[in-house]
Protein backbone atom coordinates (compact mmCIF):
# COMPACT_ATOMS: atom_id res chain seq x y z
CA UNK A 1 0.00 0.00 0.00
CA UNK A 2 1.78 3.31 -0.97
CA UNK A 3 -0.18 5.89 0.08
CA UNK A 4 -1.65 4.66 3.51
CA UNK A 5 0.70 6.13 5.50
CA UNK A 6 -1.71 9.15 5.08
CA UNK A 7 -3.61 7.70 7.96
CA UNK A 8 -0.49 7.82 10.03
CA UNK A 9 0.29 11.29 9.21
CA UNK A 10 -2.86 12.92 10.05
CA UNK A 11 -3.43 10.75 13.22
CA UNK A 12 -0.06 12.02 14.01
CA UNK A 13 -0.91 15.48 13.57
CA UNK A 14 -4.03 15.25 15.55
CA UNK A 15 -1.95 13.96 18.24
CA UNK A 16 0.28 17.42 17.85
CA UNK A 17 -2.77 19.54 17.71
CA UNK A 18 -4.17 18.45 20.26
CA UNK A 19 -1.27 18.52 22.63
CA UNK A 20 -1.27 22.20 21.26
CA UNK A 21 -4.79 22.13 22.32
CA UNK A 22 -4.00 21.42 26.01
CA UNK A 23 -1.23 24.36 26.14
CA UNK A 24 -3.85 26.66 24.96
CA UNK A 25 -6.10 25.67 27.52
CA UNK A 26 -3.19 26.03 30.39
CA UNK A 27 -1.86 29.52 29.18
CA UNK A 28 -6.12 30.80 29.08
CA UNK A 29 -6.59 29.12 32.61
CA UNK A 30 -3.03 30.64 33.78
CA UNK A 31 -3.90 34.00 31.84
CA UNK A 32 -4.42 36.16 35.48
CA UNK A 33 -1.65 33.97 37.33
CA UNK A 34 0.94 36.82 38.18
CA UNK A 35 4.16 35.64 36.87
CA UNK A 36 3.17 33.19 34.27
CA UNK A 37 4.66 32.89 30.77
CA UNK A 38 2.60 31.77 27.55
CA UNK A 39 4.06 28.47 26.31
CA UNK A 40 3.91 27.12 23.19
CA UNK A 41 4.46 23.24 21.20
CA UNK A 42 6.88 23.38 19.24
CA UNK A 43 5.90 23.11 15.24
CA UNK A 44 4.65 20.19 13.55
CA UNK A 45 7.27 20.93 10.61
CA UNK A 46 10.40 20.91 12.95
CA UNK A 47 9.09 17.71 14.58
CA UNK A 48 8.71 15.93 11.03
CA UNK A 49 11.80 17.63 10.30
CA UNK A 50 14.17 15.54 12.94
CA UNK A 51 12.84 12.44 11.69
CA UNK A 52 15.31 10.50 10.40
CA UNK A 53 15.13 8.14 7.10
CA UNK A 54 16.48 4.13 7.49
CA UNK A 55 17.87 1.98 4.36
CA UNK A 56 15.36 -0.89 3.31
CA UNK A 57 16.85 -4.39 4.62
CA UNK A 58 16.67 -6.25 1.92
CA UNK A 59 18.95 -8.87 2.96
CA UNK A 60 19.37 -10.51 6.41
CA UNK A 61 22.98 -9.24 6.56
CA UNK A 62 22.06 -5.83 6.39
CA UNK A 63 22.43 -3.85 9.82
CA UNK A 64 19.66 -1.35 10.59
CA UNK A 65 21.80 2.14 10.99
CA UNK A 66 19.71 4.65 13.17
CA UNK A 67 15.53 4.92 13.84
CA UNK A 68 13.47 6.26 11.66
CA UNK A 69 10.79 4.36 9.21
CA UNK A 70 12.24 2.62 5.69
CA UNK A 71 9.09 3.18 3.54
CA UNK A 72 9.71 6.50 2.58
CA UNK A 73 7.46 8.15 5.85
CA UNK A 74 8.53 10.44 8.18
CA UNK A 75 7.35 9.14 11.46
CA UNK A 76 7.78 10.33 14.62
CA UNK A 77 7.75 7.36 17.62
CA UNK A 78 7.62 10.25 20.43
CA UNK A 79 4.12 11.04 22.20
CA UNK A 80 5.12 13.54 23.78
CA UNK A 81 6.07 17.22 22.37
CA UNK A 82 8.16 19.54 23.00
CA UNK A 83 6.87 22.26 24.76
CA UNK A 84 8.74 25.92 25.18
CA UNK A 85 7.93 29.01 26.95
CA UNK A 86 8.23 32.18 25.99
CA UNK A 87 8.85 34.95 27.83
CA UNK A 88 5.81 37.36 27.13
CA UNK A 89 2.86 37.12 29.18
CA UNK A 90 -0.77 35.38 27.85
CA UNK A 91 -2.72 37.50 25.77
CA UNK A 92 -6.20 36.06 25.87
CA UNK A 93 -7.36 37.19 22.36
CA UNK A 94 -3.93 35.21 20.88
CA UNK A 95 -4.80 32.21 23.02
CA UNK A 96 -8.22 32.14 20.99
CA UNK A 97 -7.10 32.94 18.05
CA UNK A 98 -4.91 29.56 18.27
CA UNK A 99 -7.63 27.58 19.84
CA UNK A 100 -9.08 28.22 16.73
CA UNK A 101 -7.05 27.28 14.19
CA UNK A 102 -6.01 24.36 16.39
CA UNK A 103 -9.87 23.52 15.37
CA UNK A 104 -10.04 24.12 11.89
CA UNK A 105 -6.62 21.86 11.38
CA UNK A 106 -8.16 19.30 13.61
CA UNK A 107 -11.21 19.49 11.28
CA UNK A 108 -9.70 19.52 8.15
CA UNK A 109 -7.85 16.36 8.88
CA UNK A 110 -10.72 14.69 10.34
CA UNK A 111 -12.37 15.46 6.61
CA UNK A 112 -9.10 13.91 4.51
CA UNK A 113 -9.34 11.04 7.06
CA UNK A 114 -13.42 10.76 6.37
CA UNK A 115 -12.69 11.13 2.41
CA UNK A 116 -9.57 8.57 2.30
CA UNK A 117 -11.28 6.13 4.31
CA UNK A 118 -14.41 6.26 1.69
CA UNK A 119 -12.01 5.54 -0.84
CA UNK A 120 -10.87 2.82 0.75
CA UNK A 121 -14.55 1.40 1.42
CA UNK A 122 -14.92 1.82 -2.95
CA UNK A 123 -12.36 0.06 -3.38
CA UNK A 124 -12.76 -2.86 -0.99
CA UNK A 125 -17.16 -3.03 -2.55
CA UNK A 126 -15.39 -2.53 -5.68
CA UNK B 1 0.40 10.23 29.87
CA UNK B 2 -3.22 11.21 30.43
CA UNK B 3 -5.23 12.06 26.58
CA UNK B 4 -4.19 15.35 26.23
CA UNK B 5 -7.57 16.47 25.05
CA UNK B 6 -9.24 15.04 28.44
CA UNK B 7 -6.14 17.17 30.38
CA UNK B 8 -7.33 20.43 28.51
CA UNK B 9 -10.77 19.78 30.01
CA UNK B 10 -9.35 19.72 33.43
CA UNK B 11 -7.20 22.59 32.98
CA UNK B 12 -10.13 24.51 31.84
CA UNK B 13 -12.16 23.79 34.15
CA UNK B 14 -9.64 24.56 36.92
CA UNK B 15 -9.30 28.07 35.25
CA UNK B 16 -13.33 28.31 35.36
CA UNK B 17 -13.08 27.62 39.26
CA UNK B 18 -10.30 29.80 39.92
CA UNK B 19 -12.11 32.78 38.40
CA UNK B 20 -15.49 31.77 39.99
CA UNK B 21 -13.90 31.89 43.18
CA UNK B 22 -12.52 35.69 42.02
CA UNK B 23 -15.91 36.09 41.35
CA UNK B 24 -16.97 35.30 44.86
CA UNK B 25 -14.46 37.43 46.32
CA UNK B 26 -15.58 40.66 44.07
CA UNK B 27 -18.59 40.08 45.35
CA UNK B 28 -18.14 40.16 48.64
CA UNK B 29 -15.94 43.43 48.56
CA UNK B 30 -19.01 44.86 46.32
CA UNK B 31 -21.49 43.67 49.60
CA UNK B 32 -19.45 45.04 52.37
CA UNK B 33 -19.00 48.18 50.32
CA UNK B 34 -20.69 49.97 53.60
CA UNK B 35 -19.86 48.04 56.41
CA UNK B 36 -18.98 50.12 59.07
CA UNK B 37 -17.53 48.54 62.75
CA UNK B 38 -20.48 48.67 65.46
CA UNK B 39 -18.13 50.29 68.04
CA UNK B 40 -16.81 53.08 68.47
CA UNK B 41 -13.67 53.36 66.72
CA UNK B 42 -13.45 49.88 65.30
CA UNK B 43 -12.18 49.05 61.85
CA UNK B 44 -14.99 48.37 59.26
CA UNK B 45 -14.84 45.81 56.42
CA UNK B 46 -11.37 45.29 55.01
CA UNK B 47 -11.53 44.68 51.27
CA UNK B 48 -10.30 41.23 49.81
CA UNK B 49 -7.86 40.22 47.40
CA UNK B 50 -7.23 37.22 45.57
CA UNK B 51 -4.15 35.54 44.28
CA UNK B 52 -3.81 32.69 41.78
CA UNK B 53 -0.74 30.14 41.64
CA UNK B 54 0.15 28.29 38.65
CA UNK B 55 0.11 24.22 40.43
CA UNK B 56 1.72 21.19 38.39
CA UNK B 57 -0.69 18.75 37.96
CA UNK B 58 1.38 15.04 38.39
CA UNK B 59 -1.05 13.22 36.20
CA UNK B 60 -1.28 15.46 33.09
CA UNK B 61 2.50 17.08 33.41
CA UNK B 62 0.50 20.73 32.67
CA UNK B 63 0.01 23.66 35.02
CA UNK B 64 -3.17 24.08 36.55
CA UNK B 65 -4.70 27.16 37.92
CA UNK B 66 -5.45 27.57 41.68
CA UNK B 67 -6.04 30.25 44.19
CA UNK B 68 -3.08 30.30 46.25
CA UNK B 69 -4.07 32.97 48.57
CA UNK B 70 -6.93 35.13 49.71
CA UNK B 71 -5.51 38.16 51.47
CA UNK B 72 -6.82 41.42 52.91
CA UNK B 73 -5.69 44.97 51.05
CA UNK B 74 -3.55 46.75 53.38
CA UNK B 75 -4.41 50.56 52.01
CA UNK B 76 -5.81 53.29 54.01
CA UNK B 77 -9.55 53.34 55.01
CA UNK B 78 -11.74 56.05 53.61
CA UNK B 79 -12.79 58.67 56.31
CA UNK B 80 -15.61 60.33 56.82
CA UNK B 81 -17.51 62.48 59.24
CA UNK B 82 -20.99 60.89 60.25
CA UNK B 83 -21.05 61.47 64.71
CA UNK B 84 -24.45 59.77 64.02
CA UNK B 85 -23.17 56.41 63.62
CA UNK B 86 -22.20 54.28 65.83
CA UNK B 87 -19.20 53.50 64.51
CA UNK B 88 -18.01 57.19 65.33
CA UNK B 89 -14.95 57.91 67.15
CA UNK B 90 -15.23 60.25 69.62
CA UNK B 91 -14.74 63.49 67.12
CA UNK B 92 -17.48 62.07 64.82
CA UNK B 93 -15.16 60.11 62.07
CA UNK B 94 -16.25 56.97 60.99
CA UNK B 95 -13.69 54.55 59.32
CA UNK B 96 -15.59 53.35 55.67
CA UNK B 97 -14.44 50.50 53.98
CA UNK B 98 -11.45 50.90 51.62
CA UNK B 99 -13.70 49.32 48.63
CA UNK B 100 -13.65 50.94 45.22
CA UNK B 101 -16.91 49.79 43.62
CA UNK B 102 -15.09 51.22 39.23
CA UNK B 103 -12.16 48.93 40.99
CA UNK B 104 -14.43 46.26 41.67
CA UNK B 105 -16.50 46.46 38.46
CA UNK B 106 -13.21 46.20 36.45
CA UNK B 107 -12.54 43.24 38.27
CA UNK B 108 -15.60 41.72 37.89
CA UNK B 109 -15.58 42.48 34.14
CA UNK B 110 -12.18 40.53 34.06
CA UNK B 111 -13.37 37.47 35.62
CA UNK B 112 -16.16 37.34 33.47
CA UNK B 113 -13.87 37.99 30.78
CA UNK B 114 -11.50 35.00 31.78
CA UNK B 115 -14.39 32.69 32.81
CA UNK B 116 -15.79 32.81 29.22
CA UNK B 117 -12.21 32.32 27.67
CA UNK B 118 -11.79 29.41 29.70
CA UNK B 119 -15.84 28.35 28.64
CA UNK B 120 -14.50 28.16 25.13
CA UNK B 121 -11.52 26.45 25.57
CA UNK B 122 -13.92 23.46 26.58
CA UNK B 123 -16.23 23.68 23.90
CA UNK B 124 -13.88 23.26 21.31
CA UNK B 125 -12.21 20.60 23.25
CA UNK B 126 -15.47 18.96 23.14
CA UNK B 127 -16.01 19.63 19.26
CA UNK B 128 -12.63 17.85 18.60
CA UNK B 129 -13.41 15.35 20.38
CA UNK B 130 -16.90 15.12 18.51
CA UNK B 131 -14.72 14.98 15.48
CA UNK B 132 -12.70 12.53 15.93
CA UNK B 133 -16.26 10.04 17.05
CA UNK B 134 -17.67 11.14 14.08
CA UNK B 135 -14.64 9.59 12.00
CA UNK B 136 -16.67 6.18 13.18
CA UNK B 137 -19.43 7.46 11.95
CA UNK B 138 -18.09 7.73 8.68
Amino acid sequence: MDSAYLFGITSQRNAWLTARQAVVAENVANADTPDYKTKDVAPFEDVLNQVGMKMVADNQAHIAMGDGSSDGVARTGQQDWLVTTSDKDVTIEQEMLKAGEVSRSYSLNTSIVKAFHRMLLNTVKG
Amino acid sequence: MIDPIVSSLKIASSGLSAQSTRLRVVSENIANANTTGNVAGADPYQRKTITFAAELDRLTGADLVKVSDVGRDPSAFVVEHDPGNPAANADGYVKMPNVNMLVEMADMREANRSYEANLQVVKQAREIINMTIDLLRS
